[in-house]
């Protein structure tokens, strides 16, 4: 397009100044590393692609689609809509219902529950909380000696955290089924609180570090202690983000609520793991369904809680 | 006008006093006694004894294997491997789904993108077909994330059989979703202000979408895709629990077996590769969002 | 050394732009000759963005009409009016960079409009030695050539503008709008900015229109002096015409209506 004389100069001077472009080699590392993590995962053949689409597997997929996850007692009469929602309605009443609000409160009492592990996490892991001098202000003249005992607390707080968040809901509640028995449904909530309490008890504790340090600082400065501080000044500063962590959460902890009853706990899993080994896949795809609806509440209350916070 | 910087009554208070409510009718509702959390039968002695195993990880089995074996350690390694191969596989899948679907929900790409086109035609298919499309493709990314991955494993065991493929498309399926709503929203929030720019100069609805808008967003979405990798972790371990030869398949079984030292060799490594990934996607995010 | 594209001319016939509530322009008249360098002056709100967005085609005229390079805008179809704007250089108030991306890939983007898409990747992934020797020449004309693999958000907002104005010559057009391209300047970066704007257009010809806030520097540099108050064209004439006085009047008559239009 444009007639432009070609220097050798210059070529040099840009080939400089790309050789000296700021860039981080971290980063490129990484996105090469996980580029070939990718690739090994498909080509080390573990993930048996050809085995997946054999006749068989296609016959038994044909066969679940096409017969297995419609009503069995109304084979024969596709179509006839009134005995379908017949069909449902039964099935709501037997176990649907009281299994879709068990697995409702089951998710409500454990995101409660993990909202208050992150209050108590949240403090203790924040660099400007637990410190000597905490939120800023001047250091007293015994700090240096007390010093490492935050130091300690703070990372025993941060690695519980850790530990908490790393471990996922569905092993915890296996691990806790076998200590608490099957009749009640702390297996569940306890797990999902822990969890939970590790995720937004990090989220809540980077939000308080990084609240604006100056209101905080002349607080402090009044003569306020730290308790004073964190419940009157830090606290209401940080609430907003957390709510908005906290409905966040709630959605996968409708979901996950619905999963932990296949261990056990009668929540909506249970009688889709029950309808499973009888292999009765109607049923089965019928809870499933109930799950879906379920989220989607969740989805959409966290949805409206969200919107309702970020505007105001 | 004025009425809109008025200050309104705090939702925050409110909310929190609904959800204190909701929380105790919960408690009622879940039938949850806090005499339950004391252990009954033997799970005072499972406890104790799970939790005496925890500082010592079995090295070797604690029973003698059956001849041919390989080394527990061995083992070990073998689990995280492929926790970390389904994981990948899975992830992978996802992203590529994900961001197919997250360009074709994100209103951005029908307003600067593809369908910003004149015409009658496109016209015609962005007044009616494109919010169509929109809608019933947000409906759909929603069903795919609704579904838990064990969910997704235990519909995909019933109908296909055990396959690793079953594995990777149980997280990937619902990893599809979540990555597609969450590129949508984040294309969608992103400033438009050089999008309008290249507009203006002429360049076509994809180039503006996908050098004017994507690279604004690109940080957000590579630093959240991390996270779900490190959640497609977990999730692979625990598709153990469903006969898929990952750590959750070991793990399940040491325990069931009462081996608690060797139990929590697995669950070591699966905490030892979960906190790596988080320490490595931190390091990352500090790099690529917060400059 | 440059191929130097055609300039471009614009006529405004009594246009006029509304929104709902609000009336942006009124009956504005104005020629621009090809190769013409003028100001458009006026307090906030006169509507002088409002003006440039009707010369490149971003908004359309309620009433009126926009004529570029002898074309009215409302007989375009959308691909020829692509193609018209690809010949029109636009520097937005907030410049409209990609901050994340280096200066090079953006001022590439400047030529977006010329390319299809596979084009566009390929130049945006791998520029060819003459596509990076133009875009330093023109940096380097611009006095930012050792930043052209620095990332936007690394410069200063001085910088950031010139890496715009260079996106925009970087497309060759045949006239550059530039909207209150001082706004963010210290005095004595404003005049050494405009002067370089005004020496570009020379060199290469274009037709060059600004929107300024600054009389002075206006009255010192710019030959054509547009004044805009409260949507409606004060006066139109060359910028020796015009004295202090009238220049002030302008803004200070204005405020009282200005308040009660908005």
């Amino acid at each position: 397009m444009s007639a432009h004389a070609p220097s050798d100069a210059r070529w040099r001077e840009v080939q400089r100044l790309r050789s000296a472009r700021p860039r981080s080699r971290a980063l490129r590392w990484s996105v090469v590393a996980l580029a070939l993590l990718a690739a090994y995962a498909w080509l080390a053949g573990d993930v048996a692609l050809a085995d997946f689409l054999t006749a068989r597997r296609l016959a038994n997929l044909r066969a679940f689609v096409a017969d297995e996850v419609w009503p069995h007692d109304l084979a024969g009469r596709a179509g006839d809509l009134g005995a379908y929602a017949r069909w449902a309605l039964a099935r709501w009443r037997e176990v649907g219902a009281s299994a879709t609000l068990a697995t409702l409160w089951i998710s409500v009492a454990a995101i409660v529950l993990a909202g208050a592990i992150a209050w108590l996490v949240a403090p203790l892991a924040a660099r400007n909380v637990t410190a000597a001098a905490p939120f800023g202000e001047p250091p007293r003249h015994d700090a240096a000696r007390r010093a490492p005992l935050f130091v300690t607390l703070r990372w025993t707080a941060r690695g519980l955290a850790i530990l908490m968040r790393a471990v996922p809901e569905y092993v915890l509640a296996f691990l806790l089924l076998a200590v608490l028995g099957s009749d009640t449904a702390w297996p569940a909530v306890l797990a999902l609180a822990l969890h939970n309490g590790g995720i937004l008890g990090r989220l809540t504790g980077e939000t308080l570090e990084n609240l604006e340090p100056a209101p905080l600082r002349a607080l402090a400065g009044l003569g306020a202690r730290r308790r004073g501080v964190l419940l009157f000044a830090a606290v209401p500063m940080a609430l907003g983000r957390f709510l908005l962590y906290f409905f966040y959460r709630f959605e996968t902890c409708v979901r996950e609520a619905t999963v932990l009853g296949m261990l056990g706990v009668v929540s909506l899993g249970y009688w889709i793991q029950d309808a499973r080994t009888r292999q009765f896949y109607d049923e089965m795809v019928f809870l499933v369904g109930l799950g879906v609806l379920l989220v989607l509440l969740a989805d959409l209350t966290s949805a409206v809680a969200r919107r309702w916070l970020r505007r105001s | 006008m004025t009425a809109r910087f008025a200050p309104r009554r705090a939702p925050r208070a409110t909310l929190l006093a609904a959800l204190l409510l909701a929380g105790l009718l919960a408690w009622f509702g879940a039938g949850l006694h806090l005499g339950d959390l004391v252990p009954r039968g033997n799970g005072t002695a499972v406890l104790g004894e799970f939790c005496g195993a925890a500082l010592r990880p079995a090295l070797d089995y604690e029973v003698a294997p059956p001849p041919g074996s390989p080394p527990l350690l061995a083992k070990v390694l073998e689990a995280l491997r492929l926790t970390v191969v389904f994981a990948a596989a899975g992830m992978s899948l996802a992203l590529l789904l994900g961001t197919l679907l997250g360009f074709a929900t994100a209103t951005a790409w029908w307003s600067e993108g593809a369908g910003a086109r004149a015409g009658l035609g496109a016209r015609l298919l962005r007044r009616v077909g494109a919010p169509s499309l929109h809608v019933a493709l947000r409906g759909v990314i929603a069903v795919m994330r609704a579904v838990h991955e064990l969910l997704w494993a235990v519909l995909l065991l019933a109908a296909m059989g055990l396959n690793s493929f079953s594995a990777v498309c149980a997280i990937a399926i619902p990893y599809a979703g979540t990555l597609a709503k969450v590129f949508s929203d984040m294309l969608d929030e992103c400033p438009r202000t050089s999008a309008a720019a290249l507009r203006a100069s002429g360049a076509s609805g994809v180039q503006v979408f996908l050098f004017g808008l994507l690279p604004r967003a690109l940080p957000d979405m590579a630093a959240y895709a991390f996270y779900r990798f490190e959640c497609a972790v977990r999730s692979s371990a625990i598709l153990g629990f469903f006969g898929f030869p990952t750590l959750g398949y070991f793990l399940q079984l040491a325990f069931a077996n009462k081996h608690y030292r060797e139990t929590w060799s697995y669950l070591w490594a699966l905490i030892a590769l979960v906190v790596a990934l988080e320490v490595w996607s931190g390091a990352l995010r500090r790099k690529v969002v917060m400059r | 050394m440059q191929a130097r594209a055609r300039a471009i001319g614009f006529e405004l016939r009594a246009a006029g732009l509304a929104f709902p509530g609000t009336v942006a322009l009124s009956g504005v008249d104005l020629v621009v000759d090809p190769g013409e360098i003028l100001a458009l002056i006026g307090p906030s709100g006169a509507g002088k963005t409002s003006l440039l967005g009707l010369l490149n085609g971003r908004l359309v005229p309620t009433s009126g009409a926009v004529l570029v390079d002898g074309r009215d805008l409302a007989t375009l179809g959308a691909r020829e009016l692509r193609a018209l704007r690809t010949r029109l250089g636009h520097v937005p108030q907030h410049f409209g960079l990609v901050p994340n991306l280096r200066v090079l890939h953006n001022v590439l983007a400047g030529r977006l409009g010329r390319q299809g898409l596979f084009a566009s990747l390929k130049t945006m992934a791998a520029p060819s030695r003459a596509e990076l020797e133009e875009v330093h020449a023109l940096l380097e004309r611009l006095g930012i050539a050792d930043k052209l693999y620095e990332r936007v958000d690394a410069l200063s907002g001085g910088q950031q503008q010139r890496v715009a104005v260079a996106r925009a010559l970087y497309q060759e057009p045949g006239a550059l709008l530039a909207d209150e391209p001082l706004a963010s300047l210290d005095p004595g970066r404003a005049r050494e900015t405009l002067e370089l704007l005004v020496d570009l257009a020379r060199e290469r010809g274009l037709t060059l229109i600004l929107s300024l806030h600054d009389l002075e520097l206006a009255r010192a540099l710019v030959p054509r002096l547009v004044a805009l108050r409260a949507g409606r064209l004060c006066f139109d004439r060359p910028s020796g015409e015009t004295d202090a006085r009238e220049l002030e009047t302008l803004y200070r008559v204005d405020a009282a209506p200005l308040e009660t239009s908005v």
